[in-house]
């Protein structure tokens, strides 16, 4: 395929406004450069908000608070001590890195709504504390805290900061953008999808979350060394919960889907502060009472309009302007990711022994025992209620059995989280679809592949991680070629037909290398003719030497493709063998027909 | 600290605990029918106060000018949305609906300003003035993104809150005020207790106004129909309820609860311009307490959050609220791990 | 003949153009809280400067421009208003503000901008730190030795203290401490609450527990009644000093009966119908009265808004000692003017007599304070 050569759009917008922000101290007045100065610190605790709240789904009222702990650590060290402000910067970042290590292990681990009002819990409290500390100069602050040097050259002027600070901006952001495009990306971007996807590739959530929110307040620590060393100055009231929800205004009003919502974020909340307050004394006499409301209305008529923040009016208005680059021709060939050893066709791989599941007073799953060998596909059939589903949830760890043992590939998972088990080569699919609708097929199918690499997060946002990316994409892209979608690499997820969506996950399980393939009612929901595309891939994987093991309900579907078929019925195995011999048994038709023919 | 000292710190978080137990029962209810977090619930709780005020220092309270105002914005958003679907033949009753409805408490505040009104009478009229305001600041600034995601409700309500409170400042200046006690005279509780009629009232209140949400919510059919709309709009609708309207119901009723716990607060408390900000805040955990959907948590969050203050205070008044959102840490962590974790996918982010 | 008129028209242009260049306005820079919680001493600093603008609007033949800009009570904004107004605005001189951090913020941004600044609120630095400050509040050292003062006459041996979690509540705390022991007085305890806070109960209780003879209050404005009434429904009886932030008619709205009999001490301003016909201050003061009466129509009742007009009187003098020495907007003027600014002798305000030497933030002495006692919600003097 060749696709025509995309006008390179992103790329000349970019570097239009870099070229802007260079020149601008020259041409602007000093207050203008300072007013920069405090766009570009807030757009840095925005940037974090745009990965934290989202992308990851996690609202924070707190980053303030990490601001605050920068500042004050830097103006301590530099003004008790006698210290170097770059001693400083290295100091704030590990304290306030540090505390965002705690505080995270304490609190990421809350769900719904209790997460968001514990970061108003701990960023209230830690802003609390700075007024009370006498070291820090408690209400007072501490003052004359020295201004940055390079070498003998003195940043103390707005105009010689500027640069250090913009800089900065600019590394942030192309590390954010490395990041989302890289493994740990794929991780993060997915957090929203639920912490059952994230172990179904191995990956586990709160550990991804937890990475996120230590970057997230990193990034806030670099605004406030920055902010220590423009203003000379530290007080505790610039880093209570109102100035953290106004980061978070600057996020939403940026748009919250785009990184460079946080800039957009930042210069509108800023600049229109400032224009108001030029404006409106000219209007009234009341000015300074009505800054705070003319602000909100504005405020709130600009999210009317546009509820994803200026970034997302711009995406419905120009989305070539912000659509993703597709690269012109195929990347040339790297050596492909290692693959597992599949074991030998017959030997048993999946061994169920005595499952039991109870619910309170309810069997659900009672002594169910069976094998699963390589190279076949077995299916799980039994009526509704019947307790597939539970067995299924049983077998792949994502609910603990009551009693009873599963040994995979020789190993004793029973009790094993869901991600060691994906790690082992168990990969799975869902019921109910759990894809990215926002990301490409590409993408979806290489979160697959993410127990297969290692890059963490520093090394993928300092973008060392290349090489590993291109195996990656070539794996993907040859998943995507084996289920016939190889053209549509770059589409969106969430513009497939359901029964492809099903097939898109298929693929991402493959991705995992995986010695099993477990399904969960792939037919569900498909048209006819879809369903025989999917018999007719299954059946190709299980030629390749593929192990599937099948839970559904569609009993026409499920003859035609198994080998073997294990039916259950009130949570108990009650038969066990070939398709036909299990059609013709009588208490199999007894089961899904109430009685014998 | 001895034993009567803990009397009456317990007292006095008790009486500030029903307080909040009053805003947090009404942050519940209007988020479990529309999903937003309603923080200028606090604001309204001190225009009603501000409004009681007034009415005591003989000015007419210029609340009425802002429910005019908004009634006005009100009834012109309505007009323009009913023209663009063509709907016109529902204009003059939404005329009347948003513009005529509003204007009866105003005109009973004007009327109620002038000296020799029963304080009675103004302390009814202070609460129906505020009753407007969440259902119309509600068709103004929500229902137009209704649909939105629960962060960008929850982000527009508090720039709603900054709106409101910057109101307040233009309104009733920076000063607080305090009025006269609804109920005096005191009851004794044993030696020389004596605990002020007003909190009695207070508590009181927050006794007999929870009993009645249970009733309402348990056993009338609008109880219900609010509790489906809140559970599943789409399946509330399928059976003939509306959303838009239980929705306007819920704001009404907070707005209602609001102004009560408003004319309750001001004779113990000086309310400030900007008295809603801790009001609602301490509500909110409170009610995040109660998961947001569960009243009867809720109430208990709201009382631990009065007597943990109560007694924090005492133990070191400038370090009080780092204590309280401190301990209220642990206590989130062990109620996410009591609730029942079903998996929910996260909403995605608007684009 | 056409050429003739656009000879004329062109000197005529060009004279007026000469003459506002050469008759420049002078640029006063106010930043004060007008929202936020410092609101309540902002806004009156605001009506109060507004007042000295209609007072005396120019000096030296130049008119005076004033902006005021709104800081919301935040450090920050504080500081980024100063730097607005020195860069682009290029004021003479700078004013503010309610909060003692903005305070230094902004006058952290003077230093640099090497422009003076005219403080309104007790400063919390080292005059060594910055020789570009002065502030026309008075010292709380100054006051609250008035009432340590008062206290020792009226025989109080133990005293509790409860003031705001914040600097102002520090600053009295402080300065009673150093106070205190002279005077033979033992000061008990040391409570704080926060402004916003909606109950003391816990700290009077503390406070009533150690039954001390008298308490001190460190509060402003309305919040600072909060401990005299708590102290009431106590049945405290001892009696409840407080200071010259609390000088306020909302706060004797709010305190009630419960205020009642209360000492503190205030600048002269505030009593100045009671004062003797030959206190300094008095004549100016009640100057101050009629023009705030004429600008705001409404009668000025607190002390804040004459900070306000004092720092103004202040700029007066040292501009007019100034001007002859520079021209107004340049960065000469603005050193002429600090250096007049600490050279000021004697400049009579509405709170005290202004004498500035460099090395000092304050200016006043003890004709800058009287001891005024709150009887049937009237400030009255009790000397």
């Amino acid at each position: 395929m060749s696709a025509a050569r995309r006008p390179r759009t992103p790329q000349l917008a970019i570097g239009g406004l870099a070229l802007a922000i260079a020149l601008a101290p020259l041409l602007l007045g000093s207050f203008s450069v300072s007013l920069l100065n405090d766009i570009g610190i807030g757009s840095l605790v925005a940037l974090g908000l745009v990965l934290l709240t989202g992308v990851g789904g996690a609202t924070s009222f707190g980053q303030a608070a990490f601001v605050g702990i920068a500042a004050y650590a830097t103006a301590w060290l530099t003004t008790t001590q006698g210290v170097s402000p770059w001693l400083g910067l290295l100091f704030a970042l590990l304290l306030t890195g540090v505390s965002a290590l705690l505080i995270g292990m304490l609190t990421l681990r809350l769900g719904g709504h209790f997460l968001p009002l514990s970061t108003i819990a701990w960023g209230l409290s830690i802003a609390m504390l700075f007024g009370n500390v006498d070291a820090l100069g408690r209400h007072n602050g501490l003052s004359n805290v020295p201004a940055l040097t390079l070498g003998s050259w003195s940043l103390a002027d707005p105009r010689a900061i500027y640069y250090l600070i913009w800089v900065i901006v600019g590394l942030a952001f192309l590390f954010s953008h490395n990041l989302l495009r890289s493994r740990p990306g794929r991780a993060i971007r997915s957090l929203r999808g639920g912490a059952t996807l994230l172990a179904s590739v191995g990956a586990d959530a709160y550990r991804v979350r937890l990475s996120l929110f230590v970057t997230a307040a990193l990034f806030a620590a670099f605004a406030g060394w920055l902010y220590a060393h423009m203003n000379r100055f530290v007080s505790p009231s610039p880093f209570d919960v109102r100035a953290s929800i106004e980061y978070l205004l600057m996020a939403v009003a940026g748009g919250l889907g785009q990184l460079v919502g946080a800039l957009v974020g930042a210069a509108v909340v800023l600049m229109l502060k400032n224009g108001l307050q030029d404006v409106l004394p000219m209007l009234t006499k009341n000015a300074g009472q009505l800054e705070a409301v003319a602000f909100a209305a504005l405020f709130i008529l600009l999210l009317h309009f546009a509820r994803g923040g200026l970034m997302g009016f711009v995406r419905r208005w120009a989305p070539g302007l912000l659509a993703p680059a597709v690269p012109d021709a195929a990347p040339s060939a790297v050596p492909p990711l290692p693959r597992r050893q599949l074991p030998t066709p017959g030997t048993p791989i999946l061994s169920v022994q005595g499952a039991v599941k109870r619910f309170g007073g309810l069997v659900a799953v009672n002594e169910v025992s069976f094998d699963v060998n390589a190279g076949e596909i077995v299916g799980l059939i039994g009526p509704n209620g019947a307790g597939k589903s539970t067995m299924f949830n049983l077998l792949t760890c994502t609910a603990a059995m009551t009693a009873g043992r599963v040994r995979f590939l020789g190993r004793d998972i029973t009790g094993l989280p869901q991600r060691e088990v994906a790690r082992l080569g168990l990969a799975r699919t869902f019921q109910h679809v759990k894809l990215r609708p926002q990301m490409s097929l590409l993408d979806n199918v290489a979160l697959g592949a993410h127990a297969r690499t290692r890059a963490g997060l520093l090394k993928a946002g300092l973008g060392l991680d290349a090489a590993e990316e291109r195996q990656i994409f070539q794996e993907a892209q040859r998943q995507l070629a084996r289920i016939g979608l190889a053209d549509r690499a770059f589409e969106l997820a969430g513009s497939l037909p359901l029964g492809t969506q099903r097939i898109l996950e298929i693929a991402r399980a493959l991705a995992a290398d995986p010695v099993l393939l477990v399904l969960d009612e792939p037919a569900a929901g498909l048209r006819r003719k879809e369903k025989q595309a999917l018999g007719e891939l299954l059946r190709k994987l299980r030629d390749e030497g593929v192990t599937i093991l099948i839970v559904e309900h569609d009993m026409d579907f499920v003859m035609k493709l198994v080998d073997r078929l294990v039916v259950m019925n009130f949570g108990a195995k009650l038969v066990e063998g070939a398709p036909a011999a299990v059609r013709a048994d009588a208490r199999v038709q007894a089961a899904y027909l109430g009685g014998t023919a | 600290m001895t034993w009567d000292v803990a009397l009456i710190l317990g007292i006095d978080g008790l009486a500030n605990g029903a307080v909040y137990l009053l805003a947090g029962l009404g942050l519940v209810l209007i988020f479990s029918v529309t999903r937003v977090v309603f923080v200028p619930f606090g604001d309204i709780a001190a225009f009603a106060a501000l409004t009681l005020a007034a009415f005591e220092t003989g000015r007419v309270p210029p609340t009425i000018a802002m429910v005019g105002a908004l009634a006005v914005v009100a009834v012109a958003v309505e007009v323009t949305s009913l023209s663009r679907r063509g709907e016109f033949a529902r204009i003059p009753k939404a005329v009347l609906q948003w513009g005529a409805l509003p204007a009866v408490p105003c005109l009973l505040a004007w009327l109620a300003a002038r000296p020799g009104v029963p304080a009675a009478v103004q302390v009814a009229v202070s609460v129906l003035l505020v009753v407007p305001l969440a259902p119309l600041l509600a068709r103004i600034v929500f229902q137009p993104i209704a649909d939105a995601s629960v962060l960008v409700l929850l982000i527009v309500s508090l720039a709603l809150h900054f709106l409101l409170s910057g109101l307040g400042l233009l309104f009733f200046g920076p000063e607080g005020s305090r009025t006269q006690p609804l109920a005096t005279g005191t009851l004794m509780l044993g030696e020389g207790f004596p605990v002020s009629g007003q909190i009695i009232l207070m508590v009181a209140s927050a006794i007999v106004l929870s009993g009645l949400f249970f009733l309402v919510f348990e056993r009338t059919v609008v109880g219900k129909a609010l509790r489906a709309t809140a559970v599943n709009r789409v399946g509330a609708r399928l059976v003939g309820i509306r959303p838009a309207r239980t929705a306007l119901l819920a704001y009404g009723c907070a707005s209602l609860l609001a102004g009560l716990i408003g004319v309750l607060i001001a004779p113990v408390t000086t309310m400030y311009y900007d008295s809603g900000f801790i009001i609602g805040l301490k509500a909110f955990v409170a009610a995040i307490i109660g998961g947001l959907v569960s009243y009867p948590m809720t109430a208990l969050g709201a009382l631990a959050v009065g007597v943990v203050e109560s007694f924090a205070s005492f133990w070191s008044g400038a370090l009080k609220d780092v204590i309280v959102f401190s301990l209220l840490i642990p206590v989130l962590m062990l109620r996410s791990f009591m609730s029942a974790h079903a998996e929910e996918d996260e909403e995605e982010v608007d684009q | 003949m056409k050429t003739l008129i656009r000879c004329a028209v062109a000197v005529a242009v060009s004279a007026v153009f000469v003459a506002s260049t050469l008759a420049a306005d002078l640029k006063v820079g106010l930043s004060v809280s007008l929202s936020g919680p410092n609101s309540s001493i902002g806004i009156p600093y605001s009506k109060g400067m507004q007042a000295a603008l209609a007072y005396k609007g120019e000096v030296g033949g130049r008119k005076i421009q004033l902006i005021v800009l709104d800081d919301g009570s935040d450090p920050t904004a504080a500081g980024r208003n100063a730097r607005k107004l020195v860069e682009e605005e290029k004021v003479d001189v700078l004013m503010g503000t309610s909060g003692a951090p903005s305070a230094v913020a902004i006058a952290q941004v003077g230093r640099e901008a090497k422009t003076p600044m005219i403080g309104l609120t007790p400063l919390s630095f080292s005059a060594a730190d910055n020789p570009w400050v002065v502030t026309v509040a008075q010292p709380t050292q100054l006051m609250v030795d008035a009432v340590i003062e008062r206290m020792k006459r009226n025989g109080v041996k133990t005293v509790g203290y409860i003031g705001f979690s914040d600097v102002w509540g520090d600053l009295v705390y402080d300065a009673m401490m150093k106070a205190a022991p002279a005077a033979g007085i033992k000061v008990v305890s040391n409570e704080r609450y926060a402004r916003a806070d909606a109950s003391v109960t816990g700290q009077v209780l503390k406070i009533v527990a150690l039954r001390p003879d008298a308490v001190m209050t460190g509060g402003a404005g309305t919040p600072g009644a909060l401990p005299f009434l708590a102290l009431a429904e106590r049945g405290y009886k001892g009696g409840v000093y407080g200071q010259h932030g609390l000088i306020n008619p909302d706060f004797v709205r709010v305190a009630g009966a419960s205020a009642q009999g209360s000492l503190m001490p205030t600048g002269p301003v505030i009593v100045a119908e009671q004062l003797p016909a030959d206190y300094p201050t008095k004549k100016i003061a009640l100057d101050f009265r009629s023009a705030y009466q004429k600008v705001n129509n409404a009668p000025t009742s607190d002390a804040f808004s004459a900070y306000a007009f004092d720092g103004w009187l202040v700029f007066l003098d040292a501009a007019a000692r100034a001007l002859p020495k520079a021209e107004a907007g340049t960065p000469e003027f603005r050193v002429a003017l600090r250096d007049a600014i600490f050279t000021s002798k004697d400049v009579v305000g509405t709170h005290g007599v202004y004498t500035f030497k460099p090395g000092n933030l304050y200016g006043v002495d003890e004709r800058a304070r009287v001891i005024v006692k709150l009887d049937n919600g009237q400030w009255k003097l009790a000397p």
